[in-house]
């Protein structure tokens, strides 16, 4: 299915020339304004304990009970999206899996990891499954070990290459929203996800080796909420992105979210629906299995070309930003998660409609999850309001969100060269590339988004 | 009189088959009276089967790829449009968004008519192949 973002097949319209440029001038005007204006020292890292939740709270939050149910809340869907997928219809839109899993669980966490911090580690199944099956291995009296040391020097690549896996199906696969595909890869990945946990240990795969936990973990980083000195804390939002991220592999994690989101705009424009469209003509005497492979490899190195793009053009800012200032180290690390808030303002731009339209489709999909006519819940005749958000709404959101963004980023940086620099100029010289970065991305994205 | 735009429409898809051989002047040949044979059924569907005042989006689905490429069209919100696809291969036609789906046999053509209530950009698919043909515009 050529369909954008794995599930849908409707298109925002393009954002209007008036807001582009409007908008493109703003992030200008506000990029070299931020320059001259901005704070001299360091405010993030120092802010990012924050202030400790009321101690009730807290216990609440953390009780066994929570967690339990969470737990077995996330195990349940996890099991249903399986289910569906294997035993339910055929038909991507009657069937639970695709929409729960491109929709809400996609688009759903990153919402949630940058409203509330590292949800993940609760909402996680595979995590839930894990720290299940230890705590019933020690109370028959065993020890859970994990086989292996994770080596530190694999950092969160593995990480970066399932979550490439993840959106080359949802992006380059011809049919990701097919249920049995789907359900096909959800094993895949529950399998990566418990192995790697049983051979290296549930915490240094989930930090290194799980995709999703790598990804919505650093957009949590920005989260008013986090956990600092063994206490759940509440905090100055982007607080958290202040400091060096020493990590190897947080850029390929990075640019496999913002390079996703981006060619999944660019894959939606015109120019590349009519390329796609022309390879088919052109293989309209080949089997359809021969089309599909094409389709698939020309997609995916539209996907990974986007991706390298992102990583090598922020490799180039930093690089001359180290020339321009003479830094004895490389500065990949300590700019790299600048670039957190424009990954999430691309996801807000990109997928807000899709979010509010198809989401809703969760609710009636919800009783009837494998399509067979089942009224489960009593939601099965929801009509999903479609016009729940006008064109003008949309635009607004988009542009809002990519300039927010940018501003976002341009701060967590500039907090950086201030902490690194202790001579303004080299703070301000270092932060001329970076700026350039971070226009190039968002006038990139407004430009993305205003193609017919 | 539409027994005759059938007939047009037939030896036009013959063409366009044996275009797809190859050879560039055939091709182009083929588009250019593809055009005309579009806009003497356009007429003809206007007056006799599709609401007054209707857009009329025609596609001619060739080997299972739509004929001339993805076919766009843009109408105002609130304006009837009529969906006219003929396929030489069966499959089913789906207008996302709207969420209207009509089969298609081989050979066969559909109508799907609708007011266009919802602005945004909606793919029209061939489903189980998963080929788009068509993608409308509602402007707001």
């Amino acid at each position: 299915m050529p369909l954008a973002h794995g599930i849908g097949g409707v298109r925002d319209l393009p954002v209007p020339e008036s807001f582009f440029f409007s908008a493109a001038a703003i992030v200008l005007v506000v990029s070299f304004v931020a320059l001259g204006a901005l704070w001299r020292r360091p405010q993030l890292e120092r802010r990012a304990g924050g202030r400790p939740l009321p101690s009730a709270l807290e216990r609440v939050l953390r009780s066994a009970a929570v967690r339990v149910v969470l737990g077995a809340a996330s195990v349940g869907l996890l099991v249903l999206t399986l289910w569906s997928a294997f035993w339910g219809t055929v038909v991507p839109i009657e069937n639970f899996a695709p929409t729960f899993v491109y929709v809400i669980f996609w688009l759903g966490l990153p919402l949630l990891s940058v409203l509330f911090g590292d949800v993940w580690r609760v909402l996680s199944p595979w995590r839930a499954i894990a720290d299940a099956t230890v705590w019933v291995l020690e109370r028959g009296g065993r020890e859970a070990r994990p086989l292996l040391e994770y080596p530190a020097r694999l950092g969160r690549y593995p990480a970066a290459v399932a979550l490439l896996a993840f959106v080359a199906l949802e992006l380059a696969h011809p049919r990701p929203a097919d249920p049995l595909v789907l359900g096909i890869a959800t094993a895949l990945y529950t399998y990566w996800a418990l192995a790697g946990m049983a051979v290296y240990g549930r915490e240094p795969w989930t930090k290194g080796g799980e995709g999703f936990a790598a990804a919505f973990g650093l957009l949590a980083r920005g989260a008013p909420f986090a956990e600092s000195g063994g206490r759940l804390v509440v905090r100055w939002p982007l607080t958290g992105l202040g400091g060096a991220e020493r990590v190897p592999g947080t850029l390929a994690v990075v640019a496999v979210l913002l390079g996703s989101t981006s060619f999944d705009g660019f894959s939606r424009t015109t120019a590349w629906q009519d390329l796609v469209g022309e390879v088919r003509e052109r293989l309209v005497d080949a089997s359809s299995g021969r089309v599909d492979l094409t389709l698939a490899v020309v997609n995916l190195a539209g996907l990974l070309a986007f991706c390298a793009a992102v990583a090598l053009a922020f490799l180039a800012a930093v690089g001359t930003a180290r020339r321009l200032v003479r830094a004895p180290r490389p500065l990949a690390p300590e700019f790299v998660l600048s670039l957190v808030p424009i990954a999430f303002a691309y996801t807000v731009a990109h997928y807000f409609s899709l979010f509010v339209i198809q989401g809703q489709f969760a609710i009636p999909l919800a009783s009837d999850p494998l399509g067979r006519g089942w009224n489960l819940l009593g939601t099965a005749g929801y009509e999903p309001n479609l016009s729940a958000v006008s064109p003008e709404t949309v635009w607004y959101v988009q542009v809002g969100g990519l300039v927010v963004g940018h501003v976002a980023g341009l701060a967590v940086a500039h907090d950086r060269a201030v902490a690194l620099f202790p001579r303004r100029e080299d703070a301000l010289r270092s932060q001329y590339p970076m700026l350039a970065l971070m226009v190039l991305f968002t006038v990139g994205g407004l430009w993305l988004l205003s193609r017919g | 009189m539409k027994a005759i735009a059938y007939v047009i429409t037939a030896v036009l898809l013959g063409l366009a088959l044996a275009g797809c051989g190859g050879d560039d002047e055939a091709s182009t040949s083929t588009t250019t009276e593809t055009t005309e044979t579009q806009q003497t059924e356009t007429t003809q569907t206007t007056t006799d089967e599709v609401p007054l005042g209707a857009t009329v989006v025609r596609v001619v689905v060739v080997n299972g790829v739509p004929s001339g490429g993805i076919v766009r069209e843009t109408v105002a919100k609130g304006d009837r449009v009529a969906l006219v696809v003929t396929s030489d291969v069966a499959d089913e036609v789906h207008v996302h968004g709207y969420d209207v789906s009509r089969d298609i046999a081989a050979g066969g053509t559909v109508r799907i008519r609708f007011k266009a209530t919802l602005p945004g950009r909606f793919e029209v698919e061939l489903e189980e192949r998963g080929v788009p043909i068509a993608e409308l515009t509602v402007s707001p």
